[in-house]
């Protein structure tokens, strides 16, 4: 199908109908449309039942072409073989339908997947999955989990697979990413990545893009739009299967080496889209993406600051792995910390180690002192502060915590020159400093501040970002 | 780009049914796309060298022409340093003696490369991708140390230098332990005729499966393309 499609009724549906959900029972159909209410969905929305007047409170109608008008986005949870029929009667009331059954190509049935594509097509509507999970949409109020929140925000996500989908929003949510949409795309027998792609970079809504992707059948055509897009909008790909050995029998030294790594690789290179291995590697660099503005001077330098000795030397190792340098600070900068006369035990060389007696003085507020000398110091990018909760916790001034992090949010400068800021809260899981520790990480990311639980994550987070600054910058 | 696809095409029409082409001809279709190869003559087999180096200039190299053998130095079917005709006819009596075993079409004597670092450019189509353009440090090693960087056609000069970049030898040819830096923009150029747009991947990959240059020698005076496979697709012919 060449012809243009408008997404906007799939990524912000503005009337939805459901197949499958029961009069009595309840199954994941009568989730999504508790989740509808719960959610607050403003548009119409329509139950599709054979009997019942209504389901779960909403009207039911015996079948998709009975609908009232032409709904934007279906959710259909009915067995695999049920489906193409009930589709190819849908006398164009859909625009796009989500078929969530398993049982198509991934289970050997591919004749009974084309039909379903055609059956699609034969009823003038769109196709996503089958063999996924839902849609989530913050703007429309749809969502395809129960009790994540509705908050919209500026990450678009694609994911091949739907119970990683539903991991994405839910780890996603807790570590600060606010989404704009997520779309589960299962076997992408109708549209895929390729045909996704173009419109999220086209959504304003979205400012950062991320893919989980297994499959990608036009890889070419995907490969060709993100290239044209050049990276203005930041694109993460967590590719899975990429070690699969290259099961293509070869006649060249070269054919032996082109495996999926390597091609994903070269498409990361030629596009700026970032490529991370791991889930938490995925949703660190999206934070960091969601909460950072890309420097036009690629980043490099950073300065690290915060309480523990050993914690220091190896945070200084993990960011010069990353691919940064810690440099000495110049002489004005030190000048000034040193003026501060920080008691013995603390260091103001790069990185600057606090022992927690030291952010003691003045009830925590010396942190943004500290700062305020490091983050007017000419030629730093980066300015990571770290903080180990249960050892400043510990003392009886319950304000020292927080007086840090505010001085410090307060000390970071102003204006499109000044260093990223991240915050590292490390915490020894007890559950009362983990709960303090999402209390300031919600701060910390109202003012923008992306929070990370170890400086390695931070460290490789950053380096997420500087290599998109360094394709946007070489462009 | 100044290639002549025309001649490339006929070249490769002309070997329709077989797996690979002759190395002579995958240097031929090489060099319609500007790669610089090696001057070069093919003698049959059990035909005299007589005046057939006539024009070319020693050293030499003697390479078997055999569709069955696969890496010919493998098999000791490549002599290198042969001062002239005489050492050419002398090399061909003995490979043929240790090669007996193999149906040998001929015998493939070229001018031998100035020595420099070895480089390998290849090229794959990828079912999802399409046409993609590989470099690395090459030899018969490439697949050991796998220094190799790989980009989907057509790459840009800016992704070539990229690559090259990425590879962790390539030191090797900036001028690594007091050796004389080569020329990185030929080698540049090489990718380019090769993997960019205009270039032998992007005009040919509805008839080459598979490509390997290596190894490429590169001098501090250009590139030469000293062994070339083009694998043809199978749905071809």
């Amino acid at each position: 199908m060449v012809e243009t499609v408008d997404f906007a009724p799939l990524f912000q549906p503005r009337s939805v109908a459901v197949v499958g959900a029961s009069a009595s029972a309840g199954g994941i159909a009568n989730n999504f449309l508790r989740n509808l209410r719960e959610d607050g969905f403003a548009g119409p929305v329509y139950a599709v039942h054979p009997t019942a007047a209504s389901v779960e409170g909403w009207p039911a109608y015996p079948t998709l072409a009975a609908l009232p008008e032409t709904v934007d986005y279906a959710y259909v949870s009915v067995a695999a073989g049920r489906t193409p029929d009930l589709l190819r009667a849908a006398a164009g009331r859909v625009r796009f339908v989500q078929v969530i059954a398993s049982g198509f190509a991934e289970a050997g049935e591919a004749a009974l997947e084309a039909d379903l594509v055609a059956a699609c097509h034969e009823g003038g509507m769109r196709l996503l999955g089958p063999n996924c999970l839902g849609l989530y949409s913050a703007r429309a109020g749809v969502s395809f989990i129960s009790g994540v929140r509705m908050e919209a925000g500026g990450v678009g996500v694609l994911s091949q697979s739907g119970g990683l989908g539903a991991d994405i929003l839910r780890r996603g949510q807790m570590r600060g990413l606010r989404f704009s949409s997520l779309v589960t795309m299962g076997n992408a027998a109708d549209l895929g990545p390729a045909d996704l792609l173009q419109p999220l970079l086209d959504d304003a809504d979205t400012q950062v893009i991320g893919l989980y992707l297994e499959d990608v059948k036009q890889g070419r055509r995907f490969f060709e739009i993100l290239r044209a897009a050049g990276a203005r909008k930041p694109v993460v790909v967590l590719k899975g299967g990429r070690t699969e050995a290259g099961a293509r029998a070869s006649a060249s030294h070269t054919g032996a080496l082109a495996q999926d790594d390597r091609l994903w690789q070269a498409l990361a290179r030629q596009t700026g889209a970032v490529l991370v291995d791991t889930l938490n590697r995925f949703l660190d660099a999206l934070l960091a993406f969601q909460c950072l503005t890309p420097r036009a001077r690629p980043s490099e330098n950073v300065v690290l600051f915060g309480n523990g000795g050993g914690t220091s030397v190896l945070a200084s190792d993990a960011f010069s792995r990353a691919g940064f340098a810690v440099p000495k600070l110049e002489d004005e900068a030190l000048a000034q910390l040193e003026a501060l006369k920080l008691p013995p035990g603390s260091s103001v060389a790069n990185p600057i180690d606090t022992p927690a007696g030291t952010l003691r003085q003045e009830r925590g507020a010396i942190g943004g002192r500290i700062l305020a000398a490091v983050a007017a110091a000419p030629g730093i990018d980066a300015v990571v502060m770290h903080l180990n909760m249960p050892v400043i916790l510990a003392y009886s001034d319950p304000d020292i915590l927080p007086n840090l992090i505010r001085g410090a949010l307060e000390a970071r400068g102003a204006g499109a020159g000044r260093p990223h800021f991240i915050l590292v809260l490390r915490s020894d899981g007890e559950l009362s400093i983990e709960a303090e520790k999402q209390r300031y990480r919600a701060t910390a990311l109202s003012l923008g501040v992306p929070v990370f639980d170890e400086l390695s994550d931070a460290a490789d987070a950053l380096a997420c970002l500087a290599a998109h600054e360094r394709f946007r910058h070489g462009a | 780009m100044d290639a002549d696809i025309a001649k490339a095409r006929a070249l490769i029409e002309a070997s329709a049914g077989r797996v690979a082409l002759s190395e002579d001809d995958a240097k031929e279709v090489l060099a319609c796309f500007g790669l610089r190869v090696p001057r070069r003559v093919v003698i049959g087999f059990g035909e005299p060298v007589g005046l057939a180096l006539d024009g070319l200039e020693g050293p030499f190299v003697l390479k078997v022409v055999a569709p069955s053998i696969l890496h010919k130095s493998d098999v000791g079917g490549v002599t290198l340093g042969l001062g002239d005709a005489g050492a050419v006819a002398d090399a061909i009596d003995e490979m043929a003696r240790r090669l007996s075993g193999h149906a040998i079409d001929g015998w493939l004597v070229e001018e031998m490369a100035q020595a420099g670092p070895e480089i390998v450019i290849g090229a794959t189509v990828d079912p999802g991708f399409g046409p993609n353009v590989m470099v690395g440090l090459g030899g018969v090693l490439v697949e050991l140390f796998e220094d190799v960087c790989f980009g989907i056609c057509p790459i840009t000069p800016g992704d070539a230098q990229r690559m090259l970049d990425s590879l962790r030898g390539v030191r090797l040819l900036r001028g690594w332990r007091g050796a004389a830096a080569v020329d990185e923009a030929a080698v540049i150029e090489a990718m380019l005729r090769i993997g960019g747009e205009g270039g032998l991947m992007m005009a040919l990959s509805d008839l080459v499966a598979e490509l390997d240059v290596n190894p490429l020698i590169v001098s501090t005076r250009g590139v030469m393309a000293v062994d070339a496979r083009i694998v043809l697709r199978g749905d071809h012919g």
